[in-house]
């Protein structure tokens, strides 16, 4: 038996054990089966997926006996890597599971945790090795479905239900636009095998339309602005080592369907495709991080985060194809490998401060920032890790989040290269935007970390806290080692992800190397960066500083109170809030919010001088919710009224439907033979 | 254009320095020629009112009136003792202000001097036995100059800044202390 399919059966079967362990065994049996399998099966994915990327070997598997067109599947350089991107995400999130799910029990039903994980875990992996229409999308709705029910295992807390509502909602309305982009795809051919599909020549109007389809439906799961609504409600409510899942990984399978559809069985088209992608990039990336500024529940501003880099990656992705289109292949691949490596990436930094975020909600049970602060002398390692991660999405050197935004930013200079005006001004717009949303997100994360971590808690329940079980600090640490050499290592990355596109519509097989000069000889646009280097420098730096401080420098040090304007006593009232921290840039960006404020002030009765509460509420405008989603559902509901007339409860009506019903259908068989 | 017609109506209003006073501004050289040279730069004062009157603060404040102009000799007052090397306290030290004055002097970074302006600060002056006063400024901190008078003139003042600025440690031996 081939390594591939072992590996494969390996991690399926350690899933599926996990799984079924969760329905029988209770309690920290169940917990610890669960986490195993999970785990197993994960680093089972991640080795099948390594193990095709670094051999080139391909996996073949068919049950064509199974019902419909039957199971297929196979792995090229794409899926490879996906499998990777889950492995890593599932792996780690599994191990810190195991702790994490340890409050859980007895409060919401672990059965249903366990087994959906390992599902969950199970579809992603089959999905990427998808090889017909059928087993991509039964795949695709048991991830879905999956997700669905692992938001709602918080049931009873406040917007859990409405969250998971709004998902199935709009990854359904998704998932209707697939199958339709599958059967146009498919032209007739009822196998829907995706071999047929790349040798079909369908005419540029269908492609069009087949494409739209997919970046509607593929759109939704990557959380497109504005087809993001869900993610910042389902994400923040799911237990937190599924939301890192859900932000790491899940979202990131739109990614996956886009490029397979549009790069691999449609094979690239005109320049607009690409266009539009690059657009809601570029929108996606900016707005999320605008949002994310005005949260300050963590993981609700974590999960706008994963809004602006799915963004990022479509930047990457958008400019690759309209690289491809413009004939510009060395370009393309650049963006493609710029797209997946920020994949990579963020799933690495996102799981990894999803986790963090799980940690001060374990230890706090609260995700309100405004509750939050002083968790670093309380959670150091916890700190420490998030820290990290803050960094990374930063996209600060030697980071991983680093080394991707540059080839983003890189391939979208290219542009300059592009003989058509619209395109390299479109591209030029795409790298100020990029630019500005970089900016803001540190501004956002030195927020997210200053105020969570650091200065005095603001509550009792901060005060209180305590670092959290070393399996949950082993599942934070995994991802901490990730995003330290996959920054420093991107010469290694590189090439790997540059034979992993080889092939997929007309892209050159030749392998790309990391030197980062641009592929292209024009004189004075080239590029070069060593994160390496720079993380040599960063160490070099910081350890003169500290030598020139300790030896050099006067000594004397004295340790003393932080200034507070003398007054007598230090308390977390007089800190810095997240609201006050983010309020400057919400008065910059006031078109785009619309804030409305609402301040009362309840006086003594004898004298206004003496104030006894002040209560100060503010919201931004949720734009998308009003503009598009408000009418929209209020048109829904009206169809469906109005289609509640013809399904009026009476039998003899429905009799009377099913027999037109058969006569039409008579009619038709006779008229069309 | 308001703005320039309001500048162009009123022309220059500041007063010439009556005679004998231009050795204010002889002091004032001395103390930026010092601080040159002991701090490489402006000497960053931090006002502490203690609990004056705030007729002392009137006289500081007109240090940075337009007649001196103490910013243009580095002169520099801030708005933290973080970032200031000199102390300038007014007043009797109330009992209120007894732990606020403590922890500004705590959180002035060394070397530093710290200047007491005005009778009060010395005696308390009319306010000595009162039930609200602990007593003089160099009954909480340690003083380095008195500045007398009742308020003092800017020109003492600058001369109590001059000569606090001779107790900072030269230059050279940065290390030996405060």
């Amino acid at each position: 038996m081939a390594p591939e399919l072992l590996l494969l059966a390996l991690s399926v079967a350690n899933y599926a054990v996990g799984a079924l362990a969760a329905l029988i065994f209770r309690g920290m049996v169940g917990r610890a089966l669960v986490a195993v399998g999970a785990l197993v099966g994960s680093l089972g994915t991640l080795a099948l997926g390594a193990w095709c990327l670094a051999t080139g070997a391909t996996l073949a598997f068919a049950a064509p006996w199974l019902p419909l067109t039957g199971l297929a599947l196979r792995a090229d350089g794409l899926s490879a890597f996906f499998l990777v991107v889950v492995g890593l995400g599932g792996a780690a999130a599994s191990v810190y599971g195991f702790g994490y799910s340890a409050h859980y029990d007895g409060r919401y039903s672990l059965r249903l945790l366990g087994a959906m994980f390992n599902v969950l875990l199970l579809s992603l992996a089959i999905q990427v090795l998808a090889d017909n229409a059928l087993t991509f999308l039964v795949t695709w709705e048991a991830m879905s479905l999956s997700a669905y029910l692992l938001v709602l295992v918080e049931h009873d807390q406040h917007g859990t239900v409405r969250a998971a509502n709004w998902y199935l909602a709009v990854t359904h309305a998704g998932f209707a636009a697939l199958v339709a982009a599958f059967l146009v795809l498919a032209g007739g051919d009822m196998t829907g095998s995706f071999a047929a599909m790349r040798s079909a020549t369908l005419p540029p109007a269908t492609r069009n339309v087949v494409f739209l389809l997919a970046l509607v439906g593929f759109g939704t799961k990557a959380g497109v602005i504005p087809l993001h609504v869900w993610l910042p409600m389902a994400h923040p409510v799911a237990p937190s080592h599924v939301s890192a899942l859900l932000s790491g990984v899940v979202i990131k399978m739109g990614v996956y369907g886009l490029m397979r559809v549009a790069l691999d069985l449609l094979g690239g088209g005109p320049p607009w495709w690409g266009g539009v992608v690059l657009g809601l990039g570029a929108v996606s990336a900016l707005l999320g991080v605008l949002y994310a500024l005005m949260e300050h529940d963590l993981k609700r501003l974590l999960a706008y985060h994963s809004v602006e880099n799915v963004g990022i990656i479509l930047l990457g992705v958008g400019a690759g194809l309209m690289f491809q289109s413009y004939g510009l292949p060395g370009l393309a691949t650049l963006g493609f490998i710029a797209g997946l490596y920020h994949t990579l990436n963020h799933a690495c930094f996102k799981g990894l401060l999803f986790l963090g975020a799980g940690s001060v909600l374990y230890a706090t049970h609260t995700r309100n920032m405004e509750q939050l602060g002083g968790l670093i002398s309380r959670m150091p390692r916890t700190a420490a890790c998030f820290l990290v991660g803050a960094a990374a999405i930063s996209a600060l050197p030697p980071l991983n989040g680093f080394a991707s935004e540059w080839l983003v930013f890189q391939t979208l200079m290219g542009g300059a290269l592009v003989p058509h005006p619209e395109a390299a001004i479109g591209m030029a717009i795409a790298v100020a935007m990029l630019a500005l949303t970089s900016g803001l997100a540190v501004a956002c994360f030195v927020k997210a970390f200053g105020i969570t971590f650091l200065a005095l808690p603001r509550s009792a329940e901060a005060e209180r806290a305590r670092e959290v079980p070393t399996s949950m600090q082993v599942g934070m640490l995994v991802l901490v080692g990730m995003c330290v050499a996959l920054g420093l290592t991107p010469f290694l990355v590189v090439p790997v992800l540059s034979r992993a596109l080889a092939g997929l519509g007309g892209l050159p097989v030749t392998p790309i190397g990391f030197s980062l000069r641009l592929p292209f000889s024009v004189s004075g646009v080239t590029g070069e960066m060593s994160p390496l280097l720079v993380g040599v420098g960063v160490l070099l730096l910081g350890t003169l500083t500290a030598v020139v401080l300790r030896g050099v420098a006067d000594r004397r040090l004295r340790i003393g109170d932080t200034w507070g304007c003398g007054r007598v006593g230090q308390t977390p009232r007089m800190e810095y809030t997240a609201t006050a921290f983010a309020e400057p840039l919400r008065r910059v960006f006031a078109e785009l919010y619309r804030p409305t404020e609402d301040l009362s002030i309840d006086f003594h009765p004898k004298s206004k001088y003496f104030v006894r509460s002040i209560a100060y509420r503010s919201e931004v405008e949720p734009w998308f919710e009003r503009l598009l989603y408000t009418p929209l559902l209020s048109a829904l509901r009206g169809a469906a009224v109005r289609v509640r007339q013809v399904q009026a409860g009476s039998l003899h009506l429905y009799l009377a439907y099913m027999t037109i019903a058969l006569l039409a259908l008579l009619v038709v068989a006779r008229w069309s033979r | 254009m308001l703005l320039f017609y309001k500048i162009l109506k009123v022309g220059v209003v500041t007063e010439p320095l009556a005679p004998g006073e231009p050795d204010v501004i002889e002091v004032a050289r001395e103390v930026e020629t010092k601080a040159r040279r002991l701090l490489g730069r402006a000497v960053a004062i931090r006002e502490v009112d203690a609990g004056s009157c705030n007729g002392c603060e009137i006289e500081i404040t007109g240090l940075t009136g337009p007649v001196y102009d103490s910013e243009r000799f580095g002169i520099h007052f801030v708005a933290s003792p973080r970032h200031a090397d000199l102390l300038l306290v007014t007043g009797p030290v109330t009992r209120n202000m007894e732990v606020p004055l403590l922890k500004t002097y705590e959180a002035t970074p060394d070397p530093k001097v710290v200047v007491a302006v005005g009778d009060c600060a010395r005696t308390c002056g009319v306010f000595r036995g009162s039930y609200a006063v602990v007593g003089s400024v160099d009954a909480v901190i340690p003083v380095d100059v008195f500045v007398n008078g009742c308020p003092p003139e800017p020109a003492d003042i600058l001369r109590g800044i001059l000569t606090a600025l001779d107790r900072l440690p030269q230059r050279k031996g940065r290390g030996d202390g405060a």
